[in-house]
């Protein structure tokens, strides 16, 4: 059904990121907002991105902003390179989405929704680190890579799934022994980010905790965090909701103080 | 969100929250229709991988819960929660539980009934009365041997001793039951338990498609357990004769135990006895009776089949193979080839260590497909389904069932494709295959030996 080889073949084709994507991640590491939105301002489709998503309701903003350095300056050096990082991921996105019922705005939207509740998350432990803070970007591209490898092969999963729960994470590791989160670390080395985002990521499966305490334990949130995004109705109604498997007993120990940061009501 | 369904139950996963927002989103009106026309004994809605609920939360589970059980009778209800979860339903509902509530899947299965020929011996307390006689009851129906414990402490006192049971219930509610007829396998005998007044109802609440692939699969004798029944009506009478129809077809039995015909009248009983059905006072008068088992045909002897290969199941027979090819191909991620074709009685040439599976279908056209895989092979075939290293049999007797019924739901499609309209029976399983070759003896077919990564496995096309 997928082979070791197509997914080989997967990540070979994605392209290294752009030269302008690039310096502009260079300049926000150098704490040199305007450089960077200098640079940015050279990529046309990072300029567009920018600025529809934070002209979004959910970010708040009153007036439009419209200029790149004015929402460098309104997200600051880490806001920056978070929003630049869910472009990268957006790159990766298909035109058209065939085993998830998405689009561009729904995906886009839950990129957003993961990073605001990431950064509640971070500032109830009192967690500053930018690498950690950008770690959430990676999640959703296990989405997209999911749409990638299973897009033709839509009928023989369900016929799969009709007798068997099992979800597409589980199907990948039985018959190629690599997971979405191992695509997703090769991905990130591909476009050189920092090894801690793999790092939580891979932690963030709820199958592979680490041995890092504190890595782990950033795992754990974002595996709950996850879950809680793909309890959208919007989302379930996408297929998303069971596409990896939820780990609840990796999650149990932390839930109470999740539900009280999120503001579910009991 | 579709149910996975297996050995007669549907079970819907939802994971993560389930609230107000999210419950419809789970459940849309296409997979609400989907579920009530699925032929299952049960429909759960599994707890194992939610995190969070609230009442509005299981609302659409509970209307979808009614839908079916207006559309089929089945058993509804939540299954694999822990203490916390069932004393939260128990606080939502308090006297409205009109669903059921197992503590795991594998205790709601004991309520219904599957293939497997497998008394259980179950330890049961609850704290009202008549719910432990209900719950023992229905397990007993189905061929379980409840054991209740009647207060707290007999529980604690009985449950000291947990090796003594195969399970120990204490936080299951039986809601509305099915009004499905029990079904339990005894031998080779499959005993049905019917009870009060038999009306028209019958058509849906016996379990058609079972019979039939039991039928197909070789049982010959069939007990109706109708210690309980009042009476039956004509529309019931009418099922019963064309079920002895059915049956004389496969020179099957079909016997009553326990029917006194006291408010039914004598000339029902005189019809059934024309169309072949044979009436006893007790159930030990042909169980424990060897000769007559023999002779209705329950001591497992086969006989000729007479149904042969036709020329629409022979002509058909490529789309057969290409599901078999494409779904091992698909399962193992390697190429599956042809290596000849005969037709013939199944051949097994070394019957020891290998295990088989088995699926009818029925419709425009019937017929069955059974493979014989050498158990490293099958395990190899399976590896998808259970994961890597697992040797215990029972689990990869259970993933070839499993993969038998994904072969039996791309046969259907397949031939549907060619305007062909089939349906597919239950999976099943045999280890060792004594009983397959016994049952399949003089069954003209297709065999066909097929390779995969140079692993030999037999495909034989039947009817």
């Amino acid at each position: 059904m997928i082979t070791k080889n197509k997914i080989d073949d997967y990540i070979e084709r994605i392209p290294p990121a752009p030269k302008a994507l690039k310096e502009t991640l260079m300049f926000l590491n150098m704490g040199e907002l305007t450089k960077a939105a200098k640079v940015a301002e050279t990529d046309l489709a990072l300029k567009t991105y920018l600025k529809n998503i934070v002209n979004k309701p959910i970010y708040g903003f009153r007036n439009e902003v419209s200029e790149i350095s004015q929402i460098f300056g309104i997200l600051g050096v880490a806001g920056s390179k978070q929003t630049v990082y869910n472009y990268m991921i957006t790159l990766l996105s298909p035109k058209k989405w065939v085993l998830f019922k998405l689009n561009a705005s729904g995906f886009h939207s839950l990129q957003d929704y993961l990073s605001i509740q990431w950064q509640k998350i971070l500032t109830h432990l009192n967690i500053k680190d930018v690498d950690i803070q950008n770690a959430i970007t990676l999640l959703p591209a296990s989405i997209i890579i999911t749409e990638a490898l299973f897009n033709e092969k839509i009928q023989e999963v369900k016929l799969l799934r009709s007798v068997k729960s099992l979800d597409y994470n589980t199907i990948l590791q039985r018959l190629c022994h690599v997971d979405l989160f191992d695509i997703c670390e090769q991905i990130a080395q591909k476009w050189e980010m920092p090894n801690k985002i793999s790092e939580i990521l891979q932690a963030s499966s709820g199958i592979k905790p680490s041995h890092d305490a504190t890595i782990n334990e950033l795992g754990k949130w974002m595996h709950l965090l996850l879950f809680y995004e793909l309890s959208k109705p919007q989302i379930i109604e996408a297929g998303l909701n069971d596409f990896i498997d939820f780990q609840i007993e990796y999650v149990e120990d932390i839930y109470e103080e999740f539900s009280t940061i999120i503001g579910i009501e009991k | 969100m579709r149910a996975t369904v297996k050995d007669n139950i549907a079970v819907f996963t939802p994971q993560g929250f389930l609230d107000g927002n999210s419950s419809a989103a789970f459940l849309s009106i296409e997979d609400i229709q989907a579920t009530a026309a699925l032929k299952v004994n049960m429909v759960l809605v599994s707890l194992k991988k939610v995190i969070f609920f609230n009442p509005n939360g299981l609302e659409a589970f509970i209307k979808m819960f009614k839908k079916v059980r207006i559309a089929n009778h089945a058993i509804v209800g939540f299954c694999d929660y822990d203490k916390k979860k069932f004393h939260t339903i128990n606080k939502f509902y308090k006297d409205e539980l009109t669903f059921s509530l197992y503590e795991t899947y594998e205790i709601a299965s004991l309520f219904t009934s599957s293939f497997k020929d497998n008394s259980k011996t179950v330890l049961l307390y609850n704290e009202d009365k008549s719910q432990r006689s209900a719950m023992a009851i229905e397990l007993h129906d189905n061929g379980h041997n409840p054991i209740i414990a009647v207060n707290e402490n007999d529980f604690l006192e009985k449950s000291s001793h947990p090796t003594a049971y195969d399970f120990i219930i204490k936080d299951s509610y039986i809601g509305q039951m099915g009004q499905k007829i029990a079904t339990r396998v005894a031998g080779n005998a499959i005993i049905y338990t019917i009870k009060s007044f038999l009306d028209v109802d019958l058509g849906t609440t016996f379990n058609i498609d079972y019979h039939n692939n039991s039928l197909n699969v070789g049982f010959k004798l069939f007990i109706f357990d109708a210690y309980k029944v009042v009476g039956m009506n004509v529309h019931a009478l009418n099922f019963f004769s064309r079920l002895a129809s059915s049956a004389a077809e496969y020179n099957a039995t079909i016997c009553f135990v326990g029917y006194t015909f006291e408010k039914t009248p004598i000339a029902f009983k005189e019809t059934m006895e024309d169309s072949g059905m044979m009436f006893f006072n007790q159930m030990d008068d042909i169980l424990q009776d060897k000769e007559l088992l023999l002779e209705l045909g329950g001591g497992g002897t086969s006989v000729v089949n007479k149904r042969q290969l036709n020329k629409i199941i022979v002509s058909e027979l490529p789309r057969f193979i290409d599901a078999t090819v494409l779904i091992i191909e698909m399962m193992t991620n390697s190429t599956a080839v042809k290596k000849s074709v005969q037709i013939h009685d199944i051949e097994v040439l070394d019957k020891k260590d290998k295990i088989a599976g088995s699926i009818g279908f029925y419709g425009e056209i019937d017929g069955m497909i059974i493979l014989v895989f050498p158990k490293g092979i099958a395990k190899k075939a399976c590896e998808l389904l259970i994961g890597e290293g697992i040797d215990d049999e029972d689990l990869i007797l259970d993933s070839l069932s499993e993969l038998v019924n994904i072969i039996g739901g791309k046969v259907k499609s397949l031939l549907a494709d060619k305007g062909i309209s089939v349906n597919i029976t239950l999976p099943r399983t045999y280890s060792p295959i004594d009983s397959l070759i016994e049952m399949s003896a003089r069954r003209k077919g297709v065999q066909v030996d097929l390779t995969f990564n140079g692993d030999k496995f037999l495909f034989f096309l039947t009817r």
